[in-house]
């Protein structure tokens, strides 16, 4: 009786992962349909010799080229002439803006959540509540701050308004992640006479690691993507960025739109990049994890 | 072993998170050492944002630009697109990137080569990739030349309908946003011990009880904190709403976003811009406070 | 003839640069720095013009210019932003056109008559009265602007759309409503021979954007009713002009309503309608400039030189026969009070304003901006034989009857565009409603508009 109860089970067992296969390969596919399809699309254009495949409905263009591509890497368009001086300015601004951000929230979250532990997590949060105003509407009064300071028209004027904006998030996220990882391990590395220094430099980054790459992410994309300000606060050419020199085909009714689809596709590798080299922070997470077992 | 004699066996302990003992008080070098890690998070909100936002409150102190705003018809529509596009916004990105979560977790190359794919919508341009949803629904566009060729059904007019193109918002905002989402709570998971999924698969719990069980009570606070921060961001975002529907049908998608920055940049009256979104600020910060409270009550550390 | 324009280019900037001309407005040899914040071109040659203008400024005088050349969209917000926190470029230009009127009323700008009256003869009266606003510190009218270049709103039709409905681009009729109706019919045909997503009338009966209240004022004008806003800046709302703007309304949201307008066209902006046009899904669009026709020069001549035609020169007529007035926009440059080199700003913009400078600034744009001056139509780009499109331009929107924009004469005419008020109307119509309450109801609004703009002359 057990062997008969035990290989029904075992056919159960089976049927299960049998269905669990089937049913994340359907979920596989429509996730993948669900994020693709407007990158197609985009692609679509990118690849049509006039960016219009678009508004005839076709489903892949008659003549696809990559004429648009080499377009923008040989900056052929006009309106693409310094393109790779812009990217360096843009990708100046966000790697800035991550590391920034990652260093001054993770030293902030480590004294109010590891040091002080009180109510500082309601303060972090109270202080959070005066960015409900959207960050947007802050574009006038900032300009006028940065002129005040004199740092209109450098990069580093929009490096501060990114790292202004994403602090106080990245602290929050911080914080309340750093309530997972167990206080015990400070406060053991602390009885054998661990500098605060010591704690944040070799327990609260490894542990955090996982959360800081997302953060960090997310500082150089919030910079990467950002373009408001970056309009109001860069003026010379010199000091253009891509956000900026999108917008230009975005401001011209008779775009060829096959550029501007093809410069954001290119535009988004160094954050796919860094997304690989994230993705090994977030494994470390995982291995700390094994280390705390 | 049930989770509860495992909790109780003090493998893993849940508790009522406790006022700390390195803490309240903080003696000589510690305190010093304290103050210097947050003095780079203080100086730059001194430095940078206490100017802009203290003026951006006194340029939309005036009641009578309330009284403007709230007398005009498409603002108050504005008001309860705004209500929807973020009320369902906002808790759908967040809920399903924490499903999304779960189904990162699981072993295989296939899982592994998913995840870095679903990075795409967050790493791409936001004007263009908008942009692109615009253009899939505006005309006989590519949409419907997929429905019309594969299904061989005539696609409705997008935008046309108040329900398609609010949802065309959502769908599209969620689209760009949902990674993040799915990367904290991927964090948030990884921080759960193992023992406590391997107590609660001794168990039994797997899937969905898993969920409910183990990873919803651990995360809450994540959870409830990423659906305020998301919130607080959708409000503020202009950029979908602009661009995707572009306020279609006729404006009734507009949202208090739009509305602001177009008085703000556009039309030349940067009051009534920043009062536009100010108006959503007494409903917001009360919701903040409560969640807030209602944390500290349930917070549960490891 | 590429080549031609350009060696023409070439020469006369050489002569502007160095020439006696130039000169008497250059008095400040010190060497000073100023700033100016200008629209990207249409075109690269546009941008290399005014750079050439800027560096034979900066020759003449010794000064310098800190030029940036800022895309449209974001000029506008910096333009704003920068008003609004009092720290400005010394130069820069009037982005969107509607701030040149609204911050006059503020009194935002510095006055440049002295500047306008070194080429006062030249400029056309529109232009001239473009560059006027009421203040409403002072309670008086000034110069606040320096006019640039204009455009103005044609019509574009595919010939072959037409040819394809077996009908003859020779057989419209040039009164506004037979002008119009013709296109309908060849919807009717082309549907007749199975053609479904081709639409006769590009209209954008829509509320993005700024073609609406041109298609809207278009109309008006179309059916005699010119003069919603008099040049002092008074409001009139008399019958004539409410029988106009009633059958505007009718017209408009009449087409969209019957079917003879793209359905999708009621969201669409400004960038769709174009993209539309060029994928040949209406026949015909009423849209501003002649770009429409330059951006696919390059790429199709055959579209440039067959296929589209513009309709400057056949501009329909009203139902009587009466000549239209063109509504002609002006670009203005302007100096905001604050800017810290207001006299270098001053040489700067007289330099720019001769006619040689401008005629090169103007000319690069490949048709898309008119000329501020008559004389400047009179050149061999504009009457080139050859051209399909320019010589027609030109004279809708220069040589024939123009006027500003009615936000010129009142500023409350920008807040009547940016509240949609004439795209409320028609989609009313549109939705089956009846004209004469849309109109009234767009009227009540106006009105409630204009009293909080109330011109004292002086």
């Amino acid at each position: 009786m057990s062997v008969a109860l035990s290989s029904r089970r075992r056919s159960i067992h089976r049927w299960r992962r049998r269905a669990d296969a089937v049913g994340s390969a359907v979920l596989s596919v429509a996730l993948l349909v669900w994020w693709l399809l407007p990158i197609y699309n985009m692609l679509l254009i990118a690849l049509d010799p006039e960016g219009e495949t678009e508004f005839k409905g076709d489903l892949w263009p008659s003549d696809p080229t990559l004429k648009a591509f080499a377009g923008v890497f040989f900056e052929g368009y006009w309106y693409l002439k310094d393109f790779w001086l812009q990217f360096g300015n843009s990708f100046f601004i966000g790697a800035m803006t991550m590391v920034l951000t990652a260093l001054i929230g993770s030293l902030g979250s480590f004294a109010l959540g590891r040091m002080w532990r009180g109510r500082a997590g309601v303060i972090s949060t109270a202080a959070l509540l005066l960015y409900t105003v959207p960050v947007y509407f802050l574009v006038i009064p900032f300009y006028l701050l940065m002129h005040k300071y004199g740092l209109n028209d450098t990069l580093w004027a929009v490096i501060a308004a990114n790292v202004t904006f994403a602090v106080p998030y990245a602290l929050l996220i911080l914080q309340w992640y750093g309530r997972l990882v167990p206080l015990e391990l400070d406060d053991a590395a602390r009885i054998d006479g661990a500098t605060p220094v010591q704690v944040y430099m070799r327990i609260y980054l490894p542990l955090m690691a996982p959360a800081l790459a997302v953060i960090g992410i997310l500082a150089f994309l919030t910079a990467w993507n950002e373009y408001l300000y970056q309009f109001i606060l860069l003026s010379s050419p010199g000091n253009k960025t891509v956000a900026i020199s999108l917008a230009t085909f975005f401001d011209n009714e008779y775009t060829p739109w096959n550029y501007p689809a093809a410069a954001s596709l290119i535009y988004a590798l160094p954050p796919i990049v860094l997304f690989f080299a994230v993705r090994r922070c977030i494994a470390a997470g995982l291995g700390s994890r094994r280390f705390r077992q | 072993m049930s989770i509860q004699q495992a909790l109780a066996g003090g493998r893993v302990r849940l508790s009522r998170y406790r006022p700390p003992a390195w803490r309240s008080r903080l003696h000589g070098s510690e305190f010093t050492w304290a103050v210097a890690f947050i003095v780079p998070y203080v100086g730059v909100l001194l430095a940078f944002a206490v100017f802009p936002i203290a003026y951006g409150f006194w340029m939309a102190s005036d009641p009578a630009l309330y009284v403007t705003l709230f007398s005009s018809d498409e603002y108050v529509e504005a008001l309860i697109s705004t209500a929807l596009y973020v009320g369902i916004g906002a808790n759908a990105s967040v809920f399903l990137a924490l499903l999304l979560s779960g189904f990162f977790m699981r072993r295989g190359w296939w899982i592994k080569a998913l995840l870095v794919l679903s990075m795409l919508p967050w790493v791409l341009s936001a004007q263009t990739s908008f942009i692109s949803f615009h253009w899939m629904m505006i005309y006989w566009g590519f949409l419907n030349s997929l429905l019309e060729k594969l299904l061989g059904i005539a696609g409705p007019d997008w935008l046309g309908h108040y329900w398609l193109a609010l949802g065309a918002n959502i769908i599209a905002y969620t689209w760009k946003t949902m990674p993040f989402w799915t990367l904290i709570f991927l964090a948030g998971r990884m921080a759960i011990p193992q023992d406590l999924y391997d107590a609660a698969a001794v168990d039994g719990a797997t899937g969905l009880r898993r969920l409910v069980h183990v990873v919803i009570p651990l995360l809450a606070n994540l959870y409830f904190i990423s659906t305020l921060l998301a919130t607080i961001w959708m409000l503020g975002d202009y950029n979908t709403p602009d661009t995707v529907s572009g306020g279609a049908p006729l404006g009734a998608t507009e949202v208090l976003a739009t509305v602001g920055v177009e008085f703000l940049l556009d039309n030349g009256r940067p009051d009534l811009g920043v009062a536009a979104v100010m108006a959503a600020l007494p409903v917001l910060i009360p919701a903040g406070v409560l969640l807030i409270r209602r944390l500290q009550t349930r917070e549960v550390q490891l | 003839m590429a080549l031609m324009r350009r060696s023409l280019l070439q020469g006369s900037l050489g002569f502007a640069a160095g020439s006696p001309l130039a000169r008497p407005y250059i008095a400040n040899a010190q060497a000073k720095t100023m700033s100016a914040w200008f629209a990207q071109g249409f075109v690269e040659d546009e941008d290399i013009a005014l750079r050439k203008a800027v560096a034979g400024y900066e020759k003449a005088s010794g000064n310098k210019v800190e030029l940036s050349i800022i895309p449209f969209a974001p000029q506008r917000q910096k333009i704003v932003s920068a008003i609004t926190s009092g720290v400005v470029p010394d130069v820069t230009q009037n982005n969107p056109a509607e701030i040149l009127p609204l911050y006059a009323w503020q009194d935002k700008w510095i006055e440049t008559e002295d500047i306008v009256e070194t080429q006062k003869a030249r400029f056309s009266e529109t232009a001239l009265k473009s560059a006027q606003a009421y203040n409403d510190v002072t309670k008086k009218r000034a110069y606040y602007g320096v006019p640039l270049r204009g455009a103005c709103v044609p019509c574009h039709t595919w010939k072959s759309l037409v040819e394809k409905a077996d009908m003859k681009m020779a057989d419209r009729p040039r009164t506004w409503e037979g002008y119009f109706d013709f296109y309908k019919k060849v919807q009717d045909n082309l549907r007749k021979k199975g053609e479904r997503k081709v639409y006769g009338l590009g209209f954008q009966v829509t509320a993005n954007g700024v073609d609406p209240a041109a298609l809207f004022n278009a109309f008006m004008h179309g059916y005699g009713g010119q003069g919603i806003v008099t040049p002092e800046g008074n409001l009139n709302l008399d019958a004539r002009i409410r029988e106009a703007a009633i059958k505007a309304a009718e017209y408009l949201g009449g087409a969209y309503r019957d079917g003879y307008v793209p359905p999708s066209a009621i969201n669409w902006n400004d960038a769709d309608d174009n993209n539309a046009f060029h994928a040949k899904l209406m026949v015909m669009d009423v849209d501003g400039t002649i770009s429409t026709e330059v951006a696919v020069k390059a790429k199709h001549p055959e579209w440039y030189f067959d296929e589209i035609v513009t309709d400057g020169l056949l501009y329909p007529t009203t139902n009587d026969g009466k000549p239209i007035t063109c509504i002609t926009a002006m670009l203005n440059a302007v100096i905001p009070k604050g800017a810290k080199n207001v006299p270098v700003a001053k040489e700067f913009l007289k330099f720019l304003i001769q006619p040689e400078v401008l005629q090169d600034t103007v000319e690069t744009g490949l048709g898309r901006n008119l000329p501020p001056m008559p004389e400047l139509a009179k050149t061999p780009f504009w009457q080139n034989p050859k051209d399909p499109h320019l010589k027609g331009y030109v004279q809708q929107g220069l040589l024939g009857p123009t006027q500003p924009d009615y936000y010129v004469f009142n500023p409350a005419m920008a807040e009547v565009y940016a509240q949609h008020v004439y795209s409320k109307a028609m989609i009313a119509v549109a939705k089956k409603g009846k004209a004469t309450d849309a109109v009234d109801a767009a009227f009540n609004e106006i009105k409630e508009i204009f009293a909080k703009y109330p011109i004292k002359q002086s």
